[in-house]
């Protein structure tokens, strides 16, 4: 169920994705009009205010504005290109003047007339040149002897259509050419001119008198700027007849919807420029004709200083653009422009309209689509973010050539959408496709995102991100083998080849990199000693466990996890070491449980019959035996069979406190009331045998931790011993008192100490073995396991059970813990 | 006449048993498995039972809870096992007493004497009387200044009367040697003094039937001294 329901998530996330692409690229692709106008494509962006009309948009006024400016000048090129309305190819260029037509007119110049159509092959086919070396004679054969000046004469007034405009004014008129005698000359015309290296241009046409271009030169220099203005003149002539042609095509009344109207006027004559039927060159009558057809237009007349248009142009900008042209239009000029409103030619206007039309109605859906896509969008990769990876997916391929994948499928995307614009987002421009194209790529693009994003989120969360790298793999690769060489090398080799490679490596990058290596050395030297650290550290812990396992913590292990080499091993030792005592430890434990689980069954079995051999000793003893020998049996047997009962007792007990078998009450206990109560329990043996207990307490309480009755058991038991052994009739010091450790630990001690009845002959330390005595006799009562049950049951509540044999004087020291009184 | 069963596996025990409760002019039944002893507990008018643990058939455990089903007469459990383990557990389960092999018949007589007592007459005791202190079957009236264990009259002197009445009126608390020789003589307890422990051997030995374990005047060895709460 989850799983589906995921799925359809997914599902609808791409579809999401998809919706928005599509939306956008509406928005912003489809906001776009690619068209082809005279100086190439260009992009217009439909988009604009809400409810305007195509034409009372911006962009329709800035494509009539571009239209104006592409009209003015190509006004100005048919100028140069027509006679009469019509191409003149014999049309003849005074090439100084053209050359020159920005620089305003000049009074005196010399100068050579072409004829149009050479002048642009000449520079078809290019200009030549030769280096040549002429003696003073050769010279004077190339050169004219005379030099040829067009003179200009300014003196006559008034020039119809303006001096500035001078290609189309009537200075020609005024114009006197002549040829005038060269100074230089000596009176027999001799040559004054010198031997010269000169660069000679190849004449490949002539100019219309049929001549060279150095016949109308008299000197070098006036050569050279004549030659560059043929050139000049030449070159620019060419690339406007190449405008020409495009202009002539691109504003053909077939191809463009612009109506424009030039009128030129120069003296008496009238030119109009036109892409419609000239009718008439009445004023009146074209800028009737042209609002006839057209509801957008200017109609511009600066000699009058009119200007009407009901578009956005401005006046400025036009006069602006006309300014530009100034030598083309004389002072007498109208211009008429407009857009017709038939729309009958598929051209920039028409095609931006279309755009325009099917565009903006729609735009306010596709913003809406697109928001909400994009929101759903960004929902859904949140919501499946977070319910991702519940799904055991296989994410084995390696985390970096995951990365890698997505890194090159991006910069496929980056170099095919953004840097590979022109071919695939202009080529979706006006494209009736834009929709299902961007579409497929939307959805493969976020098919691929889906797949390296959620791969990447069931990575982390399945924390295999890391885990699953190539880049772990290598490190531990490397670790492996770094270890398996560290591990298996010997000692010398181990220890010497790092120290020497590592202070070659410091010599020689701080030889050659100087600082750079100085900080590269720092920061490795740092790093190895952090590992030193670490195996130091390792070393220690080791040491810390030996130390454990000594002190008894048989259960302690060293963890292995992160050891290496020499501490490996040894840990392992240590370890192995730890299990041998801990075994050894349990086994022995175990066998004294048995033990005492043994001994405590036999004794279960022997008190039965023990049992009645008590009872029927006693009833023996009732049956008024005459008999003084019966007498005295029955009391021996009397007596050995009670202690036969004290030593089953005593054997369990011992056996039981040996294995560790008991349960400890831990109570607080008061030591001066435990001795005072069993003073007096034991008061009346005493006086038996005329004992006196001397009790010394330095403080009136004294506690410690302990099980009240098994503390009582080991008083008893020295006491007992004390009133078996004690030579009658002496005093028995009882001392305790209250003192500080080294360690700052306060302790108490407690002392019995009597005069023993018989010398002892043992040692102190096997007095507290079992079966011990000290008279060795075992005629007297008592098992012989008094002390030794005294001492093991001392040491399991935690205190120390010496004792002192100094002649006759027997003395037990016990210390215990004291706790504190609060 | 009356009559205490018995039950032991050892027929030389129950014997031995028998001669001594003779003595004291009971009559003995005898029993050797739990079985027998329930079916004879049914037959017979049986006032006490003296049941031995570990049986063949039915141990004394399982015979104890079983007859604990109809019948409330005192039972004595006699057994080798002398763990503390032990004793909690038979008591637990519905015993009056127990005492461990190998024992001295002297103290067993005595205690099937103290629980037919308390069996028999304590029922039946005046309680209204504010001077009358009790503890199990120990009573003290502080108008007669009289001591009773089971019905029997115990002589104790004042001193010990006192430190009795002491740890009687205030059953399950414990008092030290010096609470009670302040409260006792009405001075400040100098210390390291076994005076009261002496007393309290005494007490002992005059109203428990071993001393050694006591039933009523229990020792907390280093604390103090105490009478149970019964």
């Amino acid at each position: 169920m989850k799983k589906r329901s995921n799925t359809f998530l997914h599902i609808l996330q791409h579809i999401s994705f998809v919706a928005a692409a599509v939306a956008l690229a509406l928005m912003s692709i489809g906001a776009h009009v690619v068209v082809e106008d005279a100086k190439g494509v260009k992009y217009y962006n439909v988009y604009d205010k809400e409810g305007v009309s195509f034409e009372d948009s911006t962009l329709f006024n800035e494509i009539l504005g571009n239209n104006v400016y592409d009209i003015i000048c190509y006004g100005a090129i048919r100028g140069q290109m027509e006679t009469n309305g019509k191409y003149d190819a014999k049309k003849p260029v005074d090439v100084t003047a053209f050359a020159n037509r920005y620089e305003g007119s000049m009074q005196e110049y010399i100068t050579a007339e072409y004829y149009l159509e050479d002048l642009i092959k000449w520079a078809r086919y290019g200009f030549e040149t030769e280096e040549a070396f002429m003696t003073g004679k050769e010279v004077d054969d190339f050169l004219s002897k005379m030099r040829t000046v067009t003179y200009v004469d300014y003196e006559d007034g008034d020039y119809a259509g303006g001096t500035i405009s001078y290609l189309n004014s009537d200075i020609k008129k005024n114009t006197h050419v002549m040829d005038v005698s060269g100074n230089m000359m000596s009176e027999n015309g001799d040559s004054m001119r010198d031997d010269t290296h000169a660069t000679i241009m190849k004449n490949r046409y002539q100019t219309i008198d049929g001549k060279n271009i150095e016949k109308y030169v008299f000197s070098w220099n006036e050569y050279y700027e004549l030659c560059d203005n043929v050139q000049k003149a030449a070159e620019d002539l060419q690339i406007n007849y190449e405008e020409y042609l495009k202009y002539n095509e691109y504003y053909d009344d077939e191809n463009s919807n612009i109506v424009y109207y030039i009128r030129k006027t120069i003296g008496d004559e009238v030119i109009v420029y036109s892409n419609k039927e000239v009718k008439s060159d009445k004023l009146s009558v074209l800028e009737e004709s042209l609002k006839e057809e057209c509801s957008k237009y200017i109609y511009y007349d600066p000699e009058k200083m009119l200007y009407d248009t009901n578009t956005m142009i401005e006046e400025e900008t036009v006069r602006y653009v006309l300014n530009g042209y100034e030598y083309a239009y004389p002072a007498n000029t109208q211009i008429l422009i407009g857009v017709t409103d038939s729309y009958h030619a598929l051209d920039v206007f028409s095609q931006v309209k279309n755009g325009f039309d099917n565009y903006s109605p729609h735009f306010g859906l596709y913003l809406s689509i697109a928001i909400c896509s994009v929101i759903l969008y960004m929902l859904l990769l949140v919501v499946i973010t977070i319910n991702e990876g519940g799904r055991k997916q296989e994410d084995k391929i390696p985390t970096e050539m995951m990365l890698v994948f997505a890194v090159l499928i991006a910069a496929a995307y980056a170099y095919v959408i953004i840097d590979g614009e022109i071919s695939i987002i202009k080529a979706l421009i006006n494209n009736s496709a834009l929709g299902i194209v961007t579409g497929a790529i939307a959805l493969l693009t976020s098919l691929l995102f889906s797949f390296f994003y959620y791969s990447f989120i069931r990575r982390i969360k399945a924390k295999i991100l890391w885990k699953n790298s190539l880049a772990r793999r290598l490190c531990l690769w490397i670790k492996k083998i770094m270890l398996h060489v560290y591990d298996n090398s010997s000692v010398v080799l181990r220890v010497w080849i790092p120290v020497i490679l590592v202070i070659l490596f410091n010599i020689i990058l701080i030889l050659t990199k100087r600082i750079p290596g100085a900080i590269i050395v720092g920061l490795t030297d740092i790093v190895i000693g952090v590992l030193y650290y670490k195996t130091a550290l390792d070393r220690q812990r080791i040491l810390k466990g030996i130390n454990k396992i000594n002190s008894g913590d048989t259960e302690h292990q060293i963890d292995e996890k992160g050891l290496h080499g020499d501490n490996l091993v040894l840990a392992n030792a240590v370890n192995s070491i730890g299990e041998g005592i801990r075994s050894a430890v349990s086994t022995s434990m175990k066998d004294e449980r048995l033990k005492a689980d043994l001994i405590t069954n036999v004794s279960h079995d022997i008190k039965t019959p023990l049992t009645s051999i008590i009872n029927y000793v006693d009833l023996i003893k009732r049956e008024n035996v005459e008999n003084p020998k019966v007498k005295e049996y029955i009391e021996i047997l009397d007596a050995k069979s009670q202690r036969l009962k004290q030593l089953t007792d005593d054997l369990v007990e011992a056996s039981k406190i040996s294995s560790g078998n008991i349960v400890l009450h831990w109570e607080k206990i008061n030591l001066v009331e435990l001795l005072n109560q069993t003073i007096g329990e034991f008061s009346e043996k005493f006086e038996e045998k005329a004992l006196t207990p001397i009790f010394r307490s330095s403080e009136k309480n004294v506690y410690i931790n302990a099980d009240s009755r098994r503390i009582w058991r080991v008083i008893e038991n020295l006491f007992n011993n004390i009133f078996k052994y004690a030579l009658a009739g002496t005093r028995i010091y009882i001392d305790l008192h209250t003192k500080q450790t080294d360690n700052g630990d306060a302790q108490v001690s407690l002392s019995i100490l009597n005069i023993s009845e018989n010398p002892i002959k043992v040692n102190t330390e096997e007095l507290t073995e079992r079966f011990i005595r000290g008279d060795e006799s075992r005629t007297t009562e008592g098992s012989g396991l008094g002390l030794s049950i005294a001492k093991n049951l001392t040491e399991v509540q935690k205190g120390k059970f010496e004792i002192a044999v100094d002649g006759d004087l027997f003395k037990v020291i016990l210390t215990f813990p004291l706790l504190e009184e609060k | 006449m009356i009559n205490i069963l018995v039950c032991d596996d050892d027929k030389e025990i129950v014997d031995a048993i028998e001669i001594y409760l003779n003595q004291e002019g009971y009559q003995v039944h005898k029993a050797y498995d739990g079985e027998q002893a329930i079916r004879m507990l049914k037959e017979l008018n049986i006032q006490l039972l003296i049941i031995d643990i570990m049986m063949p058939k039915l141990d004394g455990i399982r015979a104890t809870i079983k007859i604990r089903e109809y019948s409330s007469i005192p039972i004595i459990f006699l057994s080798a096992k002398s763990e503390d383990t032990d004793k909690i557990l038979g008591l637990n389960i519905g015993a009056d007493d127990y005492v461990t092999k190998p024992f001295n018949p002297l103290e067993l007589v005595a205690r099937v004497k103290s629980n037919l007592r308390r069996y028999t007459q304590l029922g039946n005791l005046n309680v209204e009387n504010n001077a009358l202190f009790s503890a199990g079957g120990l009573c003290i009236n502080d108008e007669t200044k009289e001591v009773t264990v089971d019905g029997e009259s115990v002589k104790l002197t004042p001193i010990e009367y006192n430190i009795l009445l002491l740890l009687v009126k205030n059953q399950g608390r414990v008092f030290s040697i010096n609470q009670i020789y302040e409260s006792i003589w009405n001075e400040e307890a100098i210390g390291a003094d076994n005076t009261v422990a002496v007393h309290i051997r005494h007490i002992r030995e005059k109203i428990e039937i071993n001393p050694k374990e006591p039933r009523y005047l229990k020792v907390v060895w280093g604390v103090g001294y105490k009478i149970e709460k019964q």
